[in-house]
């Protein structure tokens, strides 16, 4: 029996759904269940997500089926097939995706069954099955992209690959809440390799891309929890290979995966390490000229870093590699499988940080950790305390920041003291933005 | 069986007449409810919105030195992250140490959705008072334990025998209505069921000795401050500013005022029996529980309405100060404060006369809104309640009479207010939150309906409203350059039909 968690940090996998179809151009999503669970989802996860917002078609727009007891009895697959009915009428979408909440799901309502009805008088609608008790908001994406990418296109003609064309998944919209910032230096920095990148969810992307995304001739997934089971699957679908890695965030992290990029891709190294040139010469020529407050400043801090699990690696290396930080530990508060915990943590041992990783979901328990793994002053004549400390983690750090007199920055969910619209902290941009928001932080007071 | 003595809540839908689908004029909206078709009104599409266990949360998660055990699968209760952030805003605004709720979820899983999840349950609740030391722990029943057959109330009567903390369930899975108003009503029957609401002796107060040559003189003054104590109930859409108002205009007429229940805490909560008579501020809010007090201490109590615009505040003061006998003096601070709130906001008078405004939110906030200002000289074009029940039926007389062909819908659907506003192209919508964003992005400016931040009542929140008002219309830039950008979901053709077109079940 899995436990009770305290303050959790993601919520159900129409949760998940819900983000990811709001992120994903040309699709409606349509939520079978009772009126509030996409409202309060999406409320959730667009306030939260640095006040991302509804959108095109999320928030109070998401049409839903909206049972109510009478459903519940009797059945909702006729309120559902209504639903879908005047959602196409009314709504422009190219394609429309039934979410199920959990009571549909209890009362065994035959939703694929409606949806494939439609389908077969060729209307584009599909369904995935999302109920809160099989997974959590990141498995939710999961579903999300298998039902579109694998049942959706699945069926498609089998196109030919394009060599130059590359798929990004494994991050999550909202539940990573720099989705946007990050997708879009991963794809300015694949077109640096002469490569285009589909990254479905930034502004920039339209319905053709999910479409042309069978094409590509690699599928990166930047999660080491997320995203394997669907990246096979679409490589069974598709014939797309895949590579896990973790998110690059600053300069060492992005030369690596420069270098790997073009290293599955075909492309010469000689090209990457001319590429790889050029940005390490743009970060430090930026870079450099911030020694000076942060040296003269002593903005050197011991580290604790409480996040989900696709920024933990990338965010604790930044720290202890960039910054010359002292990392005492880092939390992971996704609810993970011993698999997924077994592939984060070999990860994290490969990549050769010298902290722990902990797997704790819970706030106060991380608080609690935090305060017995290293005491503070208690009143001795000499004490080794771990000061100045600096504690990157979601907003709920806030309060456990300010207890012990530690500094904190949000970057992760969720993150309601801050706003995010296009920042990102990956690549090298990215790199200079987490430096800019972390110095800001501690300049903030100033003046 | 009383309503009160069941362990679960009726929702709205049994208890009274209600409805969330019509449109029409206020006269056939009153028609419409009074014959019954209100009931079944009902629509072919439908968008998202909250659900009663929203609502819920939003009043629980004030509750100072309580926990919240969301028994559910994850999903239920994430917004109390964003709930938390409000909440420390309204407990360090009243006084208290702004403190965000721990809240924990039971988790649902498939093996607990077919094997039933009371075991998760209770080891939730006691790990909730062991780690937490809350005073309260609200159990918050959501849809799935509800399928499942959960039996919620056996557990919390069982595990609260060995807790520190008093353990109240609140009753409200989504499915059983989409009227999110039966929250309150969900809200209020944890509290009257399992949290003690008389004083204690030593610990709220030292009994009377009969002996004591004082004991006759404790009683009167005791006696005296009890005929003089006033409850006002307010809810989550009623913030500080507000409160303060009302105390004040209150406390001017020598009343003494406690607020309930929301920012309360356990030791607060036990006074809500010590006093003369509860007042309402909405009739959609907390007759429920009046009357349960009324039933079980004999606290008479009042609902007349919002306090909001000149008549409609000086209606309200007045029922109240009649209970007292204080006719007069109520009639006189009226005039008084009427008479400055007068003069302050005529400057801005001349910016809204006759401009063009659409409401939408809460059923009786849109409606005596809409009359203070078309007193003021707004014309407002016509009214969107989020839902409509019989506690709201006297502002829609008030409506019927001085503006019967006024268009109203009962409606929380945003693809109708987007038909609607851009059929009306009215110059400024006075909404509900949630939905300014959408609004701006057709291209009209828009003033928060509520908003527990800023002011809405009695003569400091005229004045507040009608210079929010004012402010709104300075500077539309923003929302004509945004309209000029963005794309809705709609189809072209939606516009072309009638904004009602999807309800059905209505004679039109």
């Amino acid at each position: 029996m899995t436990s009770f968690v305290e303050r959790p940090r993601s919520a159900c996998a129409l949760s998940g759904a819900l983000s990811t179809f709001s992120a994903l151009p040309g699709v409606i999503p349509i939520v079978h269940a009772a009126m509030g669970c996409g409202g309060n989802l999406s409320g959730a996860n667009s306030f939260g997500a640095g006040y991302w917002g509804a959108g095109y078609c999320g928030g109070g727009s998401v049409p839903t089926s909206a049972i109510t007891e009478t459903e519940i009895v009797f059945g909702g697959d006729e309120r559902l097939r209504e639903e879908i009915e005047s959602t196409i009428e009314l709504m422009d979408g190219a394609l429309y995706v039934v979410a199920t909440g959990c009571m549909t799901e209890m009362i065994g309502d035959d939703t694929k069954g409606v949806a494939a009805d439609f389908a077969r008088e060729g209307r584009p609608v599909i369904a995935v099955s999302t109920p809160s008790f099989k997974g959590d908001s990141y498995a939710g994406y999961e579903i999300a992209l298998n039902g579109i990418f694998n049942e959706y296109l699945g069926g498609a003609a089998k196109k030919g690959k394009d060599p130059r064309l590359v798929n990004i998944f494994g991050v999550v919209p909202a539940y990573d809440p720099f989705f946007r910032g990050d997708l879009e230096e991963i794809a300015r920095l694949a077109k640096g390799l002469g490569l285009e990148a589909n990254t479905f969810f930034t502004p920039d992307q339209t319905f053709e891309n999910v479409e042309r995304a069978p094409s590509a001739s690699l599928n990166i997934v930047f999660s080491r929890a997320w995203g394997t089971s669907f990246a096979k699957q679409f490589e069974d679908a598709h014939g797309t290979p895949y590579w896990v890695t973790d998110l690059p965030v600053g300069p060492e992290a992005s030369d690596e995966f420069l270098f790997g990029l073009a290293d599955r891709t075909g492309i010469s190294q000689r090209k990457a390490r001319a590429l790889v040139k050029r940005e390490n010469d743009v970060y430090y020529g930026y870079f450099e000229r911030t020694a000076d407050v942060f040296c003269d400043s002593d903005f050197k801090f011991y580290a604790v870093t409480v996040t989900n699990a696709n920024y933990a690696i990338p965010v604790a290396r930044y720290a202890h590699r960039e910054l010359g930080w002292v990392l005492l530990d880092s939390f992971v508060t996704d609810q993970l499988s011993e698999p997924q915990k077994d592939a984060l943590s070999g990860a994290w041992s490969r990549t050769g940080l010298p902290s722990g990783l902990s797997y704790e979901a819970d706030t106060s328990l991380i608080a609690r950790a935090i305060t017995q793994r290293h005491p503070e002053n208690r009143g001795q004549r000499y004490f080794d305390s771990p000061t100045p400390l600096f504690i990157l983690g979601s907003s709920l750090e806030k309060a456990t920041a300010l207890k012990r007199g530690a500094n904190q920055l949000s970057i992760s969910f969720p993150a309601f003291n801050r706003m995010i619209v296009d920042r990102g902290y990956a690549g090298y941009r990215g790199g200079l933005h987490l430096f800019e928001d972390i110095v800001g932080s501690l300049v903030f007071p100033k003046g | 069986m009383s309503y009160y003595e069941q362990a679960v809540p009726p929702v709205r839908d049994q208890r009274l007449k209600i409805g969330d689908s019509f449109a029409g004029s206020a006269c056939e909206l009153l028609d419409c409810a009074k014959a019954g078709c209100m009931l079944r009104g009902n629509r072919m599409f439908w968008q998202t919105g909250a659900c009663q266990m929203g609502l819920t949360l939003m009043m629980a998660a004030t509750v100072e030195g309580a926990a919240i055990v969301m028994h559910g699968p994850i999903g239920c209760g994430t917004q109390l992250h964003a709930l938390s952030v409000q909440t420390n805003k309204g407990k360090a605004r009243r006084g208290k140490v702004p403190s965000p709720p721990a809240w924990l979820s039971t988790n649902l899983q498939e093996s607990e959705v077919i094997g039933g999840g009371e075991q998760k349950l209770r080891e939730t609740i006691l790990y909730a008072d062991r780690e937490f030391r809350p005073q309260i722990i609200f159990v918050v029943a959501t849809c799935a334990p509800n399928i499942i057959g959960d039996d919620v109330e056996e557990i919390v009567a069982q595990v609260g025998k060995s807790t520190a903390a008093h353990v109240v369930s609140l009753h409200c899975p989504g499915f059983k209505s989409r009227v999110v108003a039966s929250a309150y009503d969900a809200f209020y029957h944890g509290l009257l069921r399992h949290l003690p609401l008389e004083p204690e002796p030593w610990r709220d107060f030292v009994p009377l000795d009969g002996n004591s040559p004082q004991a006759g003189m404790e009683r009167k003054k005791y006696e005296f401050q009890k005929s003089r104590t006033v409850n006002l109930w307010n809810a989550t859409s009623i913030g500080a500013n507000d409160e303060d108002e009302l105390v004040r205009l209150l406390g001017a007429l020598g009343l003494k005022v406690r607020v309930f229940a929301e920012y309360a805490n356990a030791d607060e909560l036990r006074l809500v029996s010590q006093a003369a008579l509860n007042v309402s501020m909405c009739n959609v809010h907390d007759d429920y529980m009046l009357s349960f007090l009324k039933e079980k201490f004999g606290t008479p109590y009042i609902v007349a309405g919002m306090p909001l615009g000149f008549a409609d505040t000086r209606r309200w003061l007045c029922a109240i100060a009649a209970h007292f006998g204080l006719e007069r003096e109520a009639g006189r601070l009226a005039d008084a404060e009427e008479a400055s709130a007068r003069a302050a906001i005529e400057p801005f008078l001349p910016k809204i006369r006759g401009k063009r405004a659409l409401l939408c939110g809460g059923v009786v906030r849109v409606g005596s809104e809409a009359l203070m200002l078309e007193e003021l000289g707004m014309n407002v074009l016509g009214l969107r309640a989020y839902h409509y029940d019989d506690g709201a039926e006297p502002i829609f007389e008030q409506l019927a009479g001085a503006l019967p062909d006024i268009r109203v819908a009962v409606s929380n659907q945003l693809f109708e207010l987007c038909n609607q506003v851009k059929k009306l192209k009215p110059d400024l919508v006075i909404s509900h939150m949630g939905t300014q964003g959408t609004l701006a992005k057709l291209g009209v400016p828009s003033v928060q309906l509520f908003d527990a931040d800023k002011s809405f009542f009695g003569y400091s929140g005229l004045f507040s409203l009608l210079r929010r008002i004012a402010f709104a219309f300075e500077n539309t830039s923003y929302q004509e350059r945004l309209a000029a950008h963005v794309k809705f979901p709609y189809r072209d053709s939606w516009y072309e039909k009638d904004a009602f077109y999807y309800i059905k079940n209505q004679e039109r």
